[in-house]
């Protein structure tokens, strides 16, 4: 029921698989196992992946949520425009990265997991999903205009004094019309 | 500083977070021990070393967390457990309300230690191909010495093990807040994916791969062997004779897996009874009150119902808060439910439809045909305690204020039996619109006990917190409303200072249904204690 935002959790997976493929390679270079070389790319790869997926996007609709501290790195991933914008380059990306994690053993859940995500977001690539940074909103304070902080000049327009001037004996004769239209006080 | 302690222990006390965290610890502690200096490992420590303990000690821990976890989820077992009040305390009922924490503590922990056995067990991998025993060749899970480690992987273990990973991966990438904010569906559906889970983990236990000694008074471990000439005690009499264990696991994880699915059966059951409409009524600012009646239905006022409705989504289930219970003269209970998102209004749309072939004809018989529905609940929450306190302090926002009309529209029935001797209601909205739900409740209730000449039994404050663009006109009926109606925020530490001074060195319990920030303030207040030597106990309401 109702629009899916399959982006957000294609990112959750990535960060998370990020941290596996980290976890994992640690593990193979640490016990130095046999292909440990392929554990130290499986540290460089998941560094990088959990770098490029922290800074959460914006959602299409409604409120986002931000991970803390995710400023720097949103404008770092800004920068490079199109390609972090687009989910297919991210897909595609994602797809690349996780082929070597799996030719060792401790690197091949991060490697499946990097899999997934890298699935998730062809399918928010395909849905039209983009990439939309979060930023703080500027304040703009307007400036107040000229004619607020002076006051006014030149009295109202009126008619000359003599014709102001009450006249007892034709009261109808001396009304006239106002050439702004006022509104008095409502009770 | 005394004051503000007792108001600490009564709030946060905790005890049961250390009980569990002290369980987990002792559990882990002992198997690691078990498995690093037990006779009955010897040969196998030898072989896989730290790497042995590190992965028995976590998956024993993992035994507990996966046997916990599902307990919190038993909703019409803690209903049952809420509603006994000879049984539990009340220490023991606040402690329910605490149940989404707790499931969601023992999912962390599931998780971490998940990563901790995983790693483990890689390492073990390795150890089994390249230290493979030839003195004890049952020991081994390799084939040969050095023999790859990926085919290692192929046994039972290792297919149900990655697959686990895999099914947790996706549970908990999809449990993390900003989804379900964003798409509660997502988290729904994949955390539906633990009846799998399970399944697959009783099958990951059965592999034996992990074997221990069974004759270790035949054959002490480090004795000598049989062709030692010299003579001494610790011969060997016997061969080692190694086997796979018993699945702990089974015995672990079956008693609340079929809780929980006997839970799951009855409440299928329940909900399957059929719900009649009898009335759907539009009130201001986009909410709609549905009553309705369905045989054998009792709840107790603050539960909550769950709704599915076919025809709008066959497996979205939906929590909303019964404001009208079910009495003894009356059997209709009611919810009013406010239309935000796209489950609510196309269920609305469905509700309200007019037939407009109705125009043509004659309305002799207007027959409404609403969509059907099932009703599974109900559910207890936190604010069934508000009759439990001698004085107790209710804080809604906005449509969080629907516990609270169930209370109040019990004590409108008979305020004399309750434990409860003073309420204060206090009701924050964005719009004057929104006090037109409950106000007729609000007052008759008022107008019942000043009549009944308890006047301070119910105290009454209204706050819109919309400030700009105001026209504040409320009709002349609810004149008992509109002289309780205060324009702005209310201000909390002034609040709860005056309900202490008014009622000192008594025990107020804090109810709260409402925005973050409004929960997030008074519960700091309540921790904090204020002078006059008032506990503030601090409920809050959530739907689990």
């Amino acid at each position: 029921m109702g629009k899916i935002e399959w982006a957000m959790w294609a990112n959750e997976q990535a960060l998370a698989s990020g941290l596996i493929l980290l976890t994992g390679g640690i593990v193979g270079v640490a016990g130095q196992f046999a292909g440990w070389q392929f554990a130290a790319y499986g540290v460089a790869a998941g560094v990088f992946v959990c770098l490029l997926e922290y800074p959460r996007g914006r959602r299409a609709k409604g409120t986002s949520v931000e991970r803390t501290g995710q400023y720097c790195l949103t404008v770092c991933v800004k920068a490079f425009g199109p390609i972090t914008r687009n989910y297919y380059v991210r897909a595609f990306l994602h797809a690349a990265l996780c082929v070597p994690g799996g030719f060792m053993l401790a690197t091949v859940l991060g490697c499946v997991c990097l899999g997934i995500a890298s699935l998730i977001y062809l399918l928010a690539a395909i849905r039209g999903e983009q990439w939309l940074p979060i930023l703080p909103k500027t304040e703009t304070r307007e400036k107040p205009r000229e004619s607020i902080k002076e006051p006014p000049q030149n009295p109202p327009p009126r008619p000359p004094a003599d014709l102001r001037r009450k006249r007892l004996e034709d009261v109808e004769g001396a009304a006239y019309v106002n050439p702004i239209p006022v509104t008095g006080s409502e009770d | 500083m005394a004051v503000s302690w007792r108001s600490w222990t009564a709030n946060e006390g905790a005890k049961h977070i250390v009980l569990w965290l002290s369980a987990n610890t002792v559990l882990f502690w002992k198997t690691f021990t078990l498995y690093c200096y037990g006779p009955q490992y010897y040969y196998l420590y030898k072989m896989l070393g730290l790497g042995l303990c590190l992965s028995r000690a976590s998956a024993a821990v993992l035994n507990l967390n996966c046997c916990l976890v599902l307990l919190p989820m038993c909703r019409a077992v803690l209903a049952i457990l809420r509603g006994s009040q000879k049984v539990m305390s009340r220490k023991a009922r606040r402690l329910l309300d605490k149940s989404k924490t707790f499931h969601v503590a023992c999912g962390v922990a599931i998780c971490l230690f998940s990563v901790v056995h995983v790693s483990a067990h890689l390492a073990n991998v390795y150890s089994f191909s390249l230290l493979y025993s030839e003195e004890f060749p049952s020991l081994n899970i390799a084939r040969h010495k050095g023999e790859v480690s990926w085919c290692v992987c192929f046994a039972v273990p290792g297919v149900t093990g990655v697959l686990l990973v895999f099914i947790l991966f996706l549970m908990f990438t999809a449990s993390s807040h900003g989804i379900r904010v964003c798409s509660y569906e997502i988290f729904w559906y994949t955390h539906n994916l633990f009846v799998v889970f399970y399944m697959v983990l009783l099958v990951h236990v059965a592999g034996g791969a992990l074997k221990y000694q069974t004759n270790v008074e035949d054959h002490p471990p480090g004795c000598l062997g049989s062709n030692w000439t010299g003579g001494s005690d610790n011969v060997c009499r016997a061969e080692p004779h190694f086997q796979a264990h018993f699945p702990q696991t089974w015995l672990w994880v079956s008693g609340p897996l079929c809780l929980y699915c006997a839970e799951r059966l009855y409440r299928y059951v329940r909900s399957c009874g059929r719900v009649t409409v009898e009335s759907v009524v539009k009130h201001p600012c986009g909410v709609v009150e549905v009553r309705m009646l369905k045989s054998g239905f009792t709840a107790r006022p603050g539960q909550y119902i769950v709704l599915n409705c076919p025809s709008v989504s066959s497996f979205e289930c939906h929590p909303f808060t019964l404001t009208t219970c079910p009495t003894g003269t009356e059997a209709t209970f009611g919810i009013h439910m406010r239309v935000l998102g796209d489950w609510t209004e196309r269920f609305v749309e469905l509700l309200l439809s007019e037939d407009s072939a109705e125009t043509e004809t004659l309305p002799v018989v207007q027959r409404r045909t609403y969509p059907k529905f099932y009703v599974d609940g109900p559910f207890g929450s936190s604010s069934e305690d508000v009759f439990n306190y001698e004085v107790s302090l209710c804080v809604a926002g906005g449509i969080g204020v629907t516990p609270f009309a169930g209370v109040l529209r019990a004590l409108m029935g008979d305020w004399q039996h309750y434990k409860l001797r003073r309420l204060y209601f206090v009701w924050v909205c964005r719009e004057l619109g929104s006090f037109y739900w409950f106000a007729d409740l609000l007052c008759g209730l008022h107008q019942k006990l000043w009549q009944e000449n308890r006047p301070d039994y119910l105290n009454i404050q209204l706050y819109l917190s919309k400030t700009e663009a105001l026209q504040v006109c409320v009709g002349r009926q609810y004149q008992a409303l509109s002289a309780r109606l205060q324009v702005g925020r209310p201000r909390w530490p002034e609040l709860l200072d005056d309900i202490g001074k008014s009622n000192k060195d008594k025990r107020v319990g804090v109810f709260c249904c409402g925005p973050k920030g409004i929960s997030k303030a008074l519960h700091q207040l309540c921790n904090s204690g204020r002078s006059c030597g008032t506990t503030f106990e601090y409920n809050k309401e959530s739907f689990g």
